[in-house]
């Protein structure tokens, strides 16, 4: 299988088995649109990703290039978020900086599979917590006046539990 | 890349990673500074509920937390875990602020169903494809006289009826509206307790509605005490394109307009009808031979032994039945039905309680068939156990739904380790699975461990493993949970497992 030469953006080159470079859609277009030539050695700049991030997405891919393709979302379908595989649940076990930094790659790179189980584990933090928790666990800064709070309160009592 | 999750890297530090082989700039990153879009797609994943607690962090999450496309498919039926919405002024504030052009499904209780409400949603949201009104609570319906305007692009309309409501006032107002709906539900009170003797009530006029929807693909009239055979041929008579048809548990169905139905409806699929009242004789003369008729379910009907064998002899086409709790379902029905070889396309088959079937004539049946089949139910029989299953499971190689065992206690103990140990060598695909055995009747031991792990590892498209609540359920479930598959364990009374699922329509037939 042949190799290409991905950069991260501080410059650390990694080779990356083809295949599993173009779950990203991103590299995958790329490659297309470059009619990327075997022969050549060419490099992928990627000015988006640092070479941390990087390692970790190609780990991430390299464990899951035989997975099957992600499924279309079902728009009628609920969305599930405790399917999340051992596997990507340790492997997302990293402090919340990292795990944005995942997230903003797998956006960038369009990795589907990658970004939906970062998203979901966003979403577990969230799950169950009150407003107050949810700025302390994730460190937003409350920007509504006293008002502004009652006014948004009152706009989503209807929603609460009767 | 552990050293790095445990350092603290503060904002804009030079941090050097374990291999030392590049010093490179990083700054720590927090949620605030995900693309809107991400945070779109990470409250996709919340519940309603949630994200509307989430519009009080701050000024940002509010306006994601509004944003139409959040609000696709919206319930408003607190009992069915659905939003409490208290008053309709709110709603209709909903409406128009939340929902919008993005609202494609909604539910809505009989509080909330007025004209107002109908006028806005008619008016706000014109991607509204699909809607489920229910009236099973009422005491009375609101006065829909003023109702001018109703959803038009609606395919699909899901109704709960109430026992004694008659619906027409509101019916007629939307006739005008429906003509493009392909799926229709009208949902009875059958899992209501049925008193004796109590008056029925026509509360729909079928024969009006269907002049109103010429276009019905699928129609599911689940347990509606009034309706028979007269209104299945009324919609017969004017929805050409109709392709499935359930009319499961309306009891009054005999069947004596079924012969018209097939002959008028050419491309009915599916039919669907469990715990009627039907009667041999009607189903004598239907020309089977001549319909595309594919799905059968027959389940719980009184069909003698003549009109079974008469039946599936003639059906060249079927790829799906369900004919379990029937007395005349015995060894010569399934031999005819072999012989006639029309059995060639089938790939879901359900014989619960058929006590009349030999394990004899079962494995030889399966023997020629068994590895077509992706769904086989053998569930309530005393007499099917683990020997059976041990030998014919090589055999259901393609098998994604088993439905096996049953809740009767047993003189003999099932030996569950080598039965899953045997259901993950042979059905890799098994998606669903049910062992309705008792708790007291499975026999397992130290090992069980290793065979709940040889399937968990093997049949990695498991989703739902249902169990009778005991011993071994909770080992199973334990099992699964420490391998992070917190929701494929279930009991047998919070899910049931069915060949459903194979339907072509399966989809459609879905309701709340």
């Amino acid at each position: 299988m042949p190799n290409i030469k991905l950069q991260s953006s501080d410059g650390e080159t990694f080779e990356v088995d083809v295949e599993i470079a173009k779950c990203s859609v991103t590299i995958k277009t790329m490659l297309e649109d470059l009619g990327m030539d075997d022969e050549e050695e060419e490099v992928v700049p990627l000015p988006n990703v640092n070479s941390a991030i990087l390692r970790k997405v190609i780990h991430w891919a390299t464990y899951h290039k035989d997975d099957p393709p992600p499924p279309e979302d079902d728009e009628n379908k609920e969305k599930r978020t405790d399917d999340i595989s051992s596997w990507d649940a340790d492997f997302l076990k990293v402090d919340q900086g990292t795990l944005f930094e995942l997230i903003l790659a797998a956006n960038y790179l369009d990795i589907k599979g990658l970004l939906d189980v970062t998203c979901k584990t966003v979403a577990n933090m969230i799950k169950g917590k009150a407003p107050e928790e949810i700025r302390k666990t994730f460190n937003i800064k409350n920007d509504f006046t006293a008002s502004e709070e009652e006014q948004v309160r009152k706009e989503n009592e209807w929603c609460e539990e009767k | 890349m552990d050293a790095w999750g445990t350092l603290d890297i503060g904002a804009a530090t030079f941090v050097r990673d374990e291999l030392g082989s590049s010093i490179r700039r990083t700054k720590k990153l927090t949620i605030e500074k995900l693309p809107d879009k991400v945070l779109l797609h990470i409250f996709s994943y919340l519940s309603h509920k949630e994200i509307c607690r989430m519009a009080r962090v701050c000024k940002r999450w509010r306006i994601i937390a509004y944003d139409t496309r959040l609000w696709k498919n919206v319930s408003l039926r607190p009992e069915i875990s659905g939003l409490h919405v208290g008053s309709l002024e709110s709603l209709l504030a909903l409406i128009s602020v939340r929902f919008g052009p993005s609202l494609r499904y909604i539910e809505l209780p009989i509080e909330l169903i007025t004209h107002t409400v109908l006028h806005e949603l008619a008016n706000k949201c014109p991607n509204l494809t699909h809607m489920l009104l229910d009236f099973s609570t009422a005491m009375q319906l609101h006065d829909f006289s003023e109702l001018q305007a109703f959803p038009t692009k609606l395919k699909y309309l899901c109704i709960c009826l109430s026992e004694v409501i008659f619906m027409e006032g509101f019916m007629r107002k939307i006739y005008n509206f429906i003509n493009g709906l392909e799926i229709l539900h009208l949902i009875g009170t059958y899992e209501k307790v049925e008193e004796e003797e109590e008056e029925v009530y026509e509360v729909v006029n079928v024969h009006k509605l269907k002049s109103a929807t010429p276009n019905l693909r699928v129609i599911n009239l689940y347990g509606i005490n009034f309706v028979d055979d007269s209104h299945i041929d009324a919609f017969s008579s004017n929805c050409i394109q109709l392709e499935c048809l359930a009319v499961n548990y309306c009891s009054k169905v005999v069947g004596s307009t079924m012969k018209t139905l097939l002959q008028r409806s050419r491309r009915l699929k599916c039919l669907l009808m469990n715990g009627t009242s039907l009667q041999s004789e009607y189903l004598l003369q239907v020309e089977w031979e001549k319909c595309s008729l594919q799905e059968l379910d027959v389940t719980a009907t009184d069909l003698s032994t003549e009109c079974l064998v008469d039946m599936l002899s003639r059906l060249p086409g079927l790829r799906f039945l369900s004919a379990g709790q029937i007395n005349g379902f015995n060894d010569s029905v399934l031999k005819a039905w072999m012989e006639s070889g029309n059995p060639r396309n089938l790939v879901a088959l359900d014989l619960d309680s058929s006590d009349n079937l030999s394990e004899e004539a079962i494995y030889k049946f399966l023997c020629k068939h068994g590895h077509q089949l992706w769904g086989l139910g053998l569930s309530g029989m005393t007499h099917i156990t683990d020997s059976l299953w041990q030998t014919v499971l090589p055999i259901l190689n393609n098998a994604k739904i088993l439905i096996l065992g049953t809740q009767e206690r047993l003189g003999v103990n099932i030996l569950v380790d080598q039965l899953m140990d045997s259901i993950a060598k042979n059905c890799p695909n098994v998606e669903r699975l049910e062992l309705r055995w008792d708790p007291d009747n499975l026999r397992f031991s130290d090992k069980s461990q290793k065979a709940i792990d040889t399937i968990r590892v093997k049949c990695l498209k498991l989703k739902c493993l249902c169990l009778s609540d005991g011993r071994y359920y909770e080992v199973t479930k334990a099992n699964f949970e420490r391998a992070d598959r917190m929701t494929v364990v279930r009991t047998l009374t919070n899910c049931r497992v069915s060949n459903y699922y194979l339907l072509s329509n399966y989809k459609d037939l879905i309701f709340n």
